[in-house]
């Protein structure tokens, strides 16, 4: 056991990286005054910020020296997407390991690590970092915001956010994402892996910052904004994050206080010992953050579209009203469907049959998003540009994935397809096609600002949205059919029988990563053409009315 | 936006996922770049992780298991004592963990079962020991060639690997029902 020499390397780079955070702040160039020019002497810090936060703010490392929020989600968008690519390459790898029924090249524990690191980076370091990079770069400006204060706040929440995804990486964990009890203190690598504490102190500081982040949202929405914008003309980009901010703070603290005991059961087993607590309580404290997160994850995107359907259809939305009903309506279902995670767990009868109706009827506000998108590009005249076919697939990825998740929420189906990967297909159709997509869309329409005045190439653009969509149909719909045929998810190698569909599935794994990569090269490429466009986009200018 | 920052993004980005991606693969016993040969049967292998001995209420403590080449043998190791112990098997005599084929940890719970599944595709010698307690938990385990064993009982011991040295009171090869008789299957 290497422990204390591990522990001294991973703390000291720890610390290295905290001092020279500081060393930065107060030695290195100011860039706001490369940015703000001359005036800058004459504004306070405050101003300053919220001068660079309404700015056209393009890509630059520079950012981790600044405090405004435009900085702020450059920053947050800059590293979500390093996740992205760490998480994407354990998928890739946990996918051809299972080209055999026999692991080809994967050991069950570093399947496990894998399987691990896969999920709790998507959600919690590209899901909700990049829901938050998107909500601290477009806010301020949509909502004209008149003061950009508590800077630092958000750039101390943002380095909680960066380590706790590094302890993520570091820890090697076993347990999976939902760090069940019994499993989770088992500190050896049969069990929850030797660090497995140190993913629950990551996760932990993931949380804490996305819910101070969640009310600096909410503050920036409801007292900072401009006050010629009123709450009936928000746009419904804002009324999504105001959505999924409540739904944070209403549910993140209590993953926190679950997490905080399963470190002190590590010492003292008090809370979820069979005597005392029990491990369901664990389960149950787990899924009342667990399932607002992933809604966490897809609301921002419901916004994105409503802001991104009429700048691509040239018209209104086409209710405005029932767009707010309906995210607002989510916020508030989606907060009591979480049992439906526990049917098999022995909750009851009556609870199951709750939580199953709760679970059907988050189908009716999701539906009226649905028919909203549709009766908007079915008015409007619709341009087929890189992030309007990202939207068009995200909604239709939304739709097979919704429909999916309203068959497995039935307590009998429930029974026979728990544990297959028809939940896996359910998740990725919505978490790839919706939330990743809808990222991508709002990245491309963002590019020319990024890139300050460049435009993508659009071949690669297409290329990248039709590997994405190509590779997400292929992997999880062989996952869906080979689920409801009984085939186990979450493990490192399966029954023969199984075998297309996770041969397909590994096709279209490897077919998304190639899109993913393509993506990257855009943005490389860009920075050798020329300066062709203003750094304008449609995203951050008035909206159509 | 600097030409360099595209480039640097991208760069950060690509170390960051391939560096991670071998980090993870790094895990004691993981790391093996040997692969668990095919198999046609199996066999039960049950041993009580306790630091007198593997098999510690029976008169051979650390018995000799003999097994065959293409046989996925199932390890049940059931702890007995509440200390913690590992499942480590090594090519050869000899007790090193950096040359460990297997490595599984087994939790200081008495009565935690840890399973650790193997089939040898080379004959010869191996040893099965705990790191934690190498001087009262090591046996050998001797892996006979599947095909040899199958012809007849007669011509086979040439192709066993030397067993000198190995205090053994069985013949080779040796058959499933002896094997069970010697004692380290009577328990399943």
């Amino acid at each position: 056991m290497s422990f204390p020499f591990e522990l001294a390397v991973f703390g000291s780079a720890i610390a290295v990286i905290i001092i020279m955070g500081f060393l930065l702040y107060y030695f290195a160039v100011d860039y706001r005054k490369h940015l703000i020019g001359d005036s800058y002497s004459t504004m306070s810090k405050q101003e300053a910020n919220t001068f660079l936060s309404k700015m056209r703010r393009e890509l630059s490392l520079s950012v981790f020296m600044m405090d405004d929020s435009k900085s702020i989600g450059i920053r947050y968008l800059l590293t979500s997407l390093a996740f992205f690519f760490i998480a994407g390459l354990a998928g890739i790898g946990m996918r051809i390991s299972l080209w055999y029924p026999n692991p080809t090249f994967l050991t069950p524990v570093q399947y496990n690590i894998l399987l691990t690191e896969h999920g709790t980076l998507m959600l919690y370091g590209w899901a909700l970092g990049s829901l938050l990079g998107l909500g601290y770069y477009l806010l301020p400006s949509s909502l004209n915001i008149r003061k950009d204060s508590l800077g630092i706040v958000s750039s101390v929440m943002y380095w909680f956010f960066a380590i706790g995804g590094l302890f993520l990486i570091f820890s090697k964990s076993t347990a999976s994402w939902y760090f069940y009890y019994p499993l989770t203190d088992q500190l050896t690598e049969a069990g929850g892996g030797s660090f497995s504490f140190v993913a629950l102190i990551g996760v932990m500081l993931i949380v804490i910052a996305t819910v101070v982040a969640s009310i600096i949202f909410l503050k920036m929405i409801f007292i900072d904004r401009d006050k010629s914008i009123r709450l009936s003309n928000l746009s419904l980009f804002s009324w999504s994050m105001v959505s999924a901010a409540f739904l944070i703070i209403g549910s993140a603290p209590v993953s926190v206080v679950a997490d905080g005991y399963l470190i002190y059961d590590l010492v003292n087993p008090v809370f979820f010992q069979g005597s005392n607590g029990t491990a369901l309580g664990y389960a149950i404290m787990f899924w009342f953050w667990g399932h607002p997160l992933v809604y966490v994850a897809v609301i921002p995107a419901f916004g994105l579209i409503y802001e991104l359907l009429p700048r691509f259809t040239g018209t209104k939305v086409f209710s405005y009203r029932s767009g707010v009903f309906s995210l607002l309506l989510l916020m508030v279902l989606s907060g009591t469907v979480w049992g439906h995670h526990l049917f098999n767990s022995g909750l009851g009868t009556v609870w199951d049959l709750i939580f199953s109706s709760t679970s059907f009827l988050v189908a009716i506000p999701s539906a009226i998003s649905v028919f909203n998108w549709i009766a908007t590009i079915w008015v409007g005249r619709p341009k087929m540009s890189v992030p309007m076919l990202f939207v068009i697939n995200g909604i239709i990825d939304f739709v097979i994935g919704g429909v999916v998740g309203v068959m497995v929420a039935d307590v009998g189906v429930n029974e026979l397809v728990h544990g297959t990967y028809a939940i896996t297909a359910h998740f990725h159709f919505i978490f790839l096609g919706l939330t990743t997509g809808i990222a991508f869309a709002a990245i491309y329409t963002l590019f020319s600002t990024f890139t300050a005045g460049r435009k993508y190439n659009v071949p690669m653009g297409k290329a990248h949205f039709y590997l994405t969509a190509i590779g997400t149909w292929v992997m999880s719909g062989f996952w869906l059919v080979g689920g409801f045929a009984g085939m186990p998810r979450r493990v490192a190698g399966y029954f023969g029988i199984f075998q297309t569909y996770q041969d397909a599935a590994a096709i279209g794994g490897v077919i998304l990563g190639i899109g993913q990569l393509i993506f990257l090269i855009n943005f490389v490429y860009s920075a050798y053409k020329p300066v062709e466009t203003t750094n304008e986009n449609i995203l951050e200018a008035e909206a159509v009315s | 936006m600097k030409r360099i920052t595209p480039i640097a993004i991208f760069l950060i980005v690509l170390i960051a996922a391939g560096g991670s991606f071998v980090y993870f693969l790094e895990v004691p016993g993981g790391a093996s770049t040997q692969v668990s040969a095919s198999y046609n049967s199996t066999a039960l292998i049950v041993l009580y992780a306790n630091a007198q001995g593997w098999n510690y209420n029976s008169s051979h403590p650390n018995p000799t298991i003999y097994e065959k080449t293409h046989v996925l043998l199932e390890f049940k190791v059931i702890e007995q004592d509440n200390l913690p112990h590992t499942l480590t098997i090594n090519p050869g005599p000899n007790e090193s963990a950096s040359s460990a084929i297997i490595s599984v940890d087994i939790p200081a719970v008495t009565g935690t079962v840890v399973w650790a599944n193997w089939s040898f595709s080379n004959s010869g010698v191996y040893t099965y020991w705990c790191e934690v307690h190498p001087e009262t938990m090591v046996g050998l385990l001797i892996i006979n060639s599947s095909q040899n064993s199958s012809v007849s009982a007669n011509n086979s011991s040439a192709d066993a690997p030397s067993a000198a040295g190995i205090n053994c009171n069985c013949t080779f090869p040796i058959s499933l029902e002896e094997q069970m008789l010697n004692g380290i299957h009577e328990e399943i």
